[in-house]
């Protein structure tokens, strides 16, 4: 029969034993580097149709997904596309999670601050999305008490209400879902998101919502990439002129963004890619 | 070696106090040091003082989560109360709303409960507070489980006394008033203390219809500044602030409990 001492001490053998199990196992996943340098990792929110999204088969696709491929080709690398939610997509570009961020993302000067941009591939602007029975009918009529108006977290939107609304009530949402269905459900006066979504939801939600198509600022779309890697900056900016000259964006406009394009058109309002 | 060994009764006992502080101090020291270790694997550039301007939206949605777990805790006692005894009823639909109530909130996420809630019968009945659904919705979801707390509660109580007191002619309500529920709110309580910390932890969920709680501006923060850590350390530490002192509690109720019976 074993006596307490020896019980003790087989069990804080095991103790040490496992405690250097862990350690070992924490020193190796602290220490080895998971990234492939040969893979080009895109990241990307994939729930912003027709840029990011996801198939039937739940492939990524969209405009994003195939610049990511012209893009990867042009480097002669493999690709690989992260799904990553649109704010954590700075951090995970950050920590080097990923390479560079294709994700209909605006070159801001705040964004700037923390990641290089690209070259702007697309210009947009923020526009509303107002629910029918809303007494906003233009943009200037946004900032009064006892309005409400819905963003998506980390997007322009969300920067442009944190900056320049004073007295109408900011509702935060992680899902353009989300603040869609507030403003058909009239819990919320209006939606500010760039031009080519909100005209998405209007078209998904017209009984029930009106698109302010007006852009109340304009913004241009670039390529996100990690700060001070100036290499792949320029092979990013030559693909981005290579790309646009042979016809690339062009032909995505028309395989994705038809219906967009000829709609704004008609609107009179500029469209560039 | 003996100093790392909690004193049992029969080995003789060195200076307690300090015995536990110390292992305290090397357990904290040594995750402190694989944390570090972390840390410092992913070369982040900290930037706090942007953070820490921001202070006031921590302090508001800290204020709102509590407040809002307070008066949700005392809404659910009253749902889980309810939903017990229905679940316990003789008369059979009855004990059927309440059975399908508890397995359905317990069988879901809260997430799918509260886009459903909110966005679908809370738009049927017209209530458009967020504040106030966002109460009911956490009602209804901590109300299930303390049903099921109160059940153990109740089921606790030894066949024997039931029987006793039917032999001492109480009815079935005075049997429920003087001999069941005394007995079973007293066993219910630590589990009550635990289902208040799950609370206020689950209460970060509401971030998703734009409540302004603790986890949604701290969210927030992150994606105002741009940067992608700082923020949560207060939000831990906001949580625990209120979690630690919660869960002592219950371990001496349950302390109390224990000596009491």
């Amino acid at each position: 029969m074993k006596t307490p001492s020896h019980a003790r001490l087989q069990f804080s053998k095991q103790v040490i034993g496992s405690l250097l199990g862990l350690l070992t196992i924490l020193f190796i996943s602290a220490c080895s580097t998971p990234k492939d340098d040969s893979t080009l990792v895109v990241g990307m929110e994939l729930a912003y149709p027709p840029f990011e999204m996801t198939d039937e088969q739940n492939n990524p696709t969209g405009v994003s997904v195939e610049m990511a491929q012209a893009l990867a080709k042009h480097l002669g690398r493999e690709l690989r596309i992260e799904n990553i939610p649109f704010a954590g997509l700075i951090p995970a570009l950050r920590t080097g999670k990923i390479d560079v961020i294709i994700s209909s993302m605006t070159a801001t000067d705040e964004r700037r601050e923390s990641i290089d941009f690209s070259d702007a591939y697309l210009s947009t602007g923020l526009c509303l999305l107002v629910s029918k029975n809303s007494a906003i009918t233009s943009i200037d009529e946004l900032d009064k008490a006892g309005v409400s108006i819905a963003v998506k977290q980390g997007t322009t939107g969300h920067v442009y209400a944190a900056s320049s609304i004073k007295h109408a009530n900011v509702l935060l949402f992680d899902k353009e879902s989300a603040a869609v269905l507030e403003v058909s459900q009239e819990k919320a006066d209006a939606f500010i998101y760039d031009q080519m979504s909100t005209f998405m939801n209007w078209k998904r939600n017209q009984e029930t919502t009106t698109a302010l198509l007006n852009p109340l600022k304009k913004e241009s779309w670039a390529i996100g990439i990690a700060k001070s890697n100036e290499a792949l900056l320029s092979e990013i900016n030559d693909f981005l002129a290579t790309f646009s000259q042979s016809g690339g964006f062009d032909s995505l406009g028309e395989k994705y963004l038809k219906e967009q394009k000829e709609e704004f058109e008609k609107l009179g309002i500029p469209f560039y890619f | 070696m003996s100093f790392f060994f909690e004193d049992s009764p029969s080995s003789p006992s060195s200076p307690k106090q300090a015995k536990h502080f110390v292992s305290f101090g090397c357990a904290f020291l040594f995750l402190s040091f694989f944390v570090f270790l972390a840390f410092t694997a992913i070369d982040y550039n900290w930037n706090w003082s942007s953070v820490f301007q921001y202070k006031k939206k921590f302090i508001d949605g800290w204020l709102i989560s509590v407040g809002i777990s307070f008066v949700t805790l005392f809404f659910s006692l009253i749902v889980g109360f309810l939903a017990a005894m229905g679940k316990r009823s003789t008369l059979l639909p009855i004990k059927y709303v309440a059975s399908i109530y508890i397995e359905l909130v317990r069988g879901t996420p809260l997430l799918v409960q509260i886009y459903l809630f909110y966005y679908v019968i809370a738009d049927a009945a017209g209530v458009d507070n967020r504040y106030v659904m966002g109460v009911v919705i956490m009602s209804l979801f901590s109300g299930a489980y303390i049903a099921e707390i109160f059940r153990a509660g109740i089921e606790s109580v030894g066949k024997s006394q039931l029987l006793s007191a039917k032999a001492i002619g109480l009815s079935s309500k005075q049997t429920y008033r003087f001999v069941i529920i005394p007995q079973a709110l007293r066993n219910s309580l630590p589990a009550l203390a635990g289902q208040f910390a799950n609370l206020i932890k689950d209460s970060s969920l509401l971030s998703t219809i734009a409540i302004r709680e603790f986890t949604l501006n701290a969210q927030e923060v992150n994606s105002i500044t741009y940067s992608s850590f700082e923020s949560y350390f207060p939000l831990a530490i906001g949580y625990l602030a209120i979690t630690l002192p919660v869960m002592q509690l219950s371990r001496v109720i349950e302390n109390k409990i224990r000596f009491e019976t």
